[in-house]
């Protein structure tokens, strides 16, 4: 089966100014990025600040240029082509964002809010662009008596069930969510990763799920890939990837994540600082913080292999890596 | 042993426009040197505006209308804003999320961390250059002398957060209040920051509260917890003891709801409604409109915090 969305060799950079406008410097904020996704499928895209993962979420969408690579959806290649072309595409992708205080027009009220997308690309008008509307509020948990309220009338939560309305009101095939959960309460995050769940499931969804958060991610993902300053470094099968992740940075992430059971003990953390992106470290970007780097990892950027069945690892030591992993 | 600090039936409301916000409604808690107490809540839920009404802080038109804070046997909110301000920064220091909030942009680090000493130990020069390099160094700057002369923007968000605890501890506390140290940081430095907190705790007997919506965080640090639910205690243990055997349903909701790392794959056990906003609380107990257990006495009274084992307490009927 072809896959939905097809992306590779995807690169970004961006000038930079030093301070005071001196010494303008290249940011490569995306760096040679190849993934798939499949119709159905869930892949999350994980790593810190920085990393490029949103970054890479929004050139899939061409919300900004690429500098080169390609981006297949559906049969058909999105660089290259004009915003004219792209915009029936624009329906079959969509984006829902990380905070749903400031991706609502706060002067529209709700009922508008989610009619616009419909009559942006002309699928409802007059009565039916009403019932639909509704439809789409019940479809996220909401009702038909807050067609008329502000957004400044709902909570976090509610606002994100908002965000996820508007995206489905086109009838997309991908979703890409950038950090969907990580602004909302405990509580209501839990709410809102079921309804992402149960709309995938109803309306045949794919998501890129683009988070920091592990745990949330290994719940809803079948395919997790890790980035490191602009780099995929590693792809695989969600179990996988968190049962025995076969690059050190997975592994020193998967360390680092704060388990909610007392008594656990604890690994001595990574220690040094995420390298800044201006100036990344030579040939692999994570040796300097890597227990497991040798000489070669200094000097050669070790490509993303597949090291077998899919799992995807770009490390030139990926068999040693499980030495250091907290049990 | 008598505790370092002891909260006593604290109240601090808002009087606003619209009617009277009780942010903290009431609240008992006690912490000993070396000993960190974990505050847990969402968002509104009073545990921030706790923090600052321990340092007398709270910003207007909030007012503590009640209570006690004993530190070492003295009540804080009976002392003259003179003595306070010695206490403050001194005896109980206090970082922040965003590490940039406590940060003056256009100072040298090194002379931020400076003013402290100045302010609070009243050092001579050489003293003071030499504490500033000696306190970067224990919280684990890397070549501290060089970092002192930097500006805070130079610095990484870990780096920041370092530097501010640098200056809390310039003062010498032992009480260290720490809300959501960790929130703005990537999950690698996390680990770091937390570590060097609880390195710290330990060289100094300091003792800390921690405050925080992290579970996983506050499983690992903490020796105590206190859950905050609309500007009440709901229940406290020991980290062990409510991890193991929550007993108020809002707690149980929590440490259900959350995925955990390597757990079975299942749907997810959200905790219904949201949370009350803390102007307009439902009567009786505030949990009960999203309560799986509630029954016929939850919508009449509040219930009281009952100790259902020793140091376990729960404010629920099903306990009364």
């Amino acid at each position: 089966m072809k896959p939905l969305l097809e992306v590779s060799s995807l690169s970004k950079s961006f000038q930079v100014k030093g301070p005071l406008g001196t010494g303008r410097k290249q940011l490569l904020a995306v760096d040679q990025v190849s993934l798939h996704l499949h119709q159905g499928e869930t892949l999350g895209l994980v790593g810190e600040s920085g990393c490029g993962k949103s970054t890479t979420g929004k050139l899939i969408l061409r919300l900004i240029e690429p500098d080169s690579g390609s981006i297949r959806f559906d049969g058909s290649e999105l660089s290259g082509m004009s915003q004219r072309q792209l915009r029936p595409l624009r329906r079959e992708m969509q984006m829902v964002f990380q905070d749903p205080f400031s991706s609502l027009n706060p002067r529209l009220k709700v009922g508008e809010l989610i009619a616009e997308p419909l009559q942006i690309h002309r699928l409802a008008k007059g009565a039916q662009l009403r019932s639909e509307t509704i439809r789409l509020l019940k479809t996220v948990g909401l009702g038909e008596e807050h067609l008329d309220r502000l957004p400044h009338e709902f909570s976090g939560g509610q606002r994100q069930r908002i965000g996820i309305a508007r995206a489905l009101a086109v009838k997309p095939k991908l979703i890409v969510a950038d950090e969907p959960v990580s602004a909302l309460d405990l509580s209501i995050q839990a709410q809102v990763i079921n309804l992402m769940r149960d709309i995938q499931q109803e309306f045949e969804l794919t998501y890129l799920f683009i988070a920091h958060d592990l745990a949330v991610v290994q719940h809803i993902s079948n395919r997790v890939a890790v980035m490191y300053l602009g780099r995929i470094v590693e792809l695989a099968a969600t179990d996988t990837i968190y049962r025995a992740p076969r690059h050190p940075y997975t592994e020193a992430l998967l360390n680092a994540v704060p388990v909610p059971k007392p008594g656990k003990t604890r690994r001595p953390p990574l220690a040094g600082e995420i390298p800044s992106p201006l100036e990344p470290p030579s040939g692999c970007h994570f040796h300097p913080r890597c227990p497991y780097a040798k000489q070669v990892c200094r000097e050669q950027r070790p490509e993303l292999v597949d090291i077998g069945s899919g799992h995807l690892s770009a490390c030139h030591f990926h068999a040693e890596v499980g030495r250091f992993r907290r049990s | 042993m008598t505790p370092l600090l002891e909260v006593r039936n604290l109240k601090t409301f808002f009087f606003t426009d619209g009617g009277i916000t009780k942010a903290v409604g009431g609240i008992d808690f006690s912490i000993h040197l070396g000993e960190t107490l974990a505050l847990v809540g969402e968002s509104g839920c009073g545990k921030s505006m706790t923090a600052l009404s321990l340092l007398r802080l709270v910003p207007s038109p909030g007012r503590i209308v009640e209570g006690e804070i004993l530190f070492k046997g003295d009540d804080l909110l009976r002392l003259p804003p003179i003595e306070m301000q010695r206490i403050r920064g001194n005896r109980i220091a206090m970082i922040f999320q965003e590490p940039m909030t406590s940060l003056n942009p256009v100072f040298r680090v090194g002379d931020q961390i400076a003013e402290v000493l100045q302010l609070h130990r009243g050092l001579n020069q050489g003293a003071i250059a030499e504490q500033t390099i000696e306190l970067l160094h224990q919280v684990g700057i890397p070549e501290p002398e060089l970092r002192s002369r930097d500006y805070p923007h130079q610095l990484s968000g870990g780096m920041r957060q370092r530097v501010v605890i640098a200056m809390a501890l310039a003062g010498k506390p032992q009480l260290l209040i720490a809300d959501e140290p960790t929130t703005a940081l990537d999950v690698t430095i996390q680990a770091q920051i937390m570590d060097l907190l609880d390195r710290l705790r330990t060289e100094r007997s300091m003792a800390t509260l921690l405050i925080s919506h992290d579970l996983g965080i506050v499983a690992e640090n903490a020796d105590k917890v206190a859950i905050m639910y609309a500007g009440l205690i709901v229940e406290s243990a020991t980290t062990e003891e409510l991890f193991n055997h929550p007993l108020h349903p809002y707690t149980e909701g929590l440490l259900a709801c959350v995925p955990k790392l390597g757990e079975e794959k299942k749907r997810l056990a959200p905790i219904p409604g949201q949370v009350p906003s803390a102007a307009n609380l439902p009567a009786g107990c505030s949990f009960r409109e999203r309560c799986p257990y509630a029954f016929s006495p939850c919508s009449k009274k509040q219930p009281s915090l009952q100790e259902t084992s020793p140091g376990h307490f729960v404010r629920c009927w099903k306990y009364q």
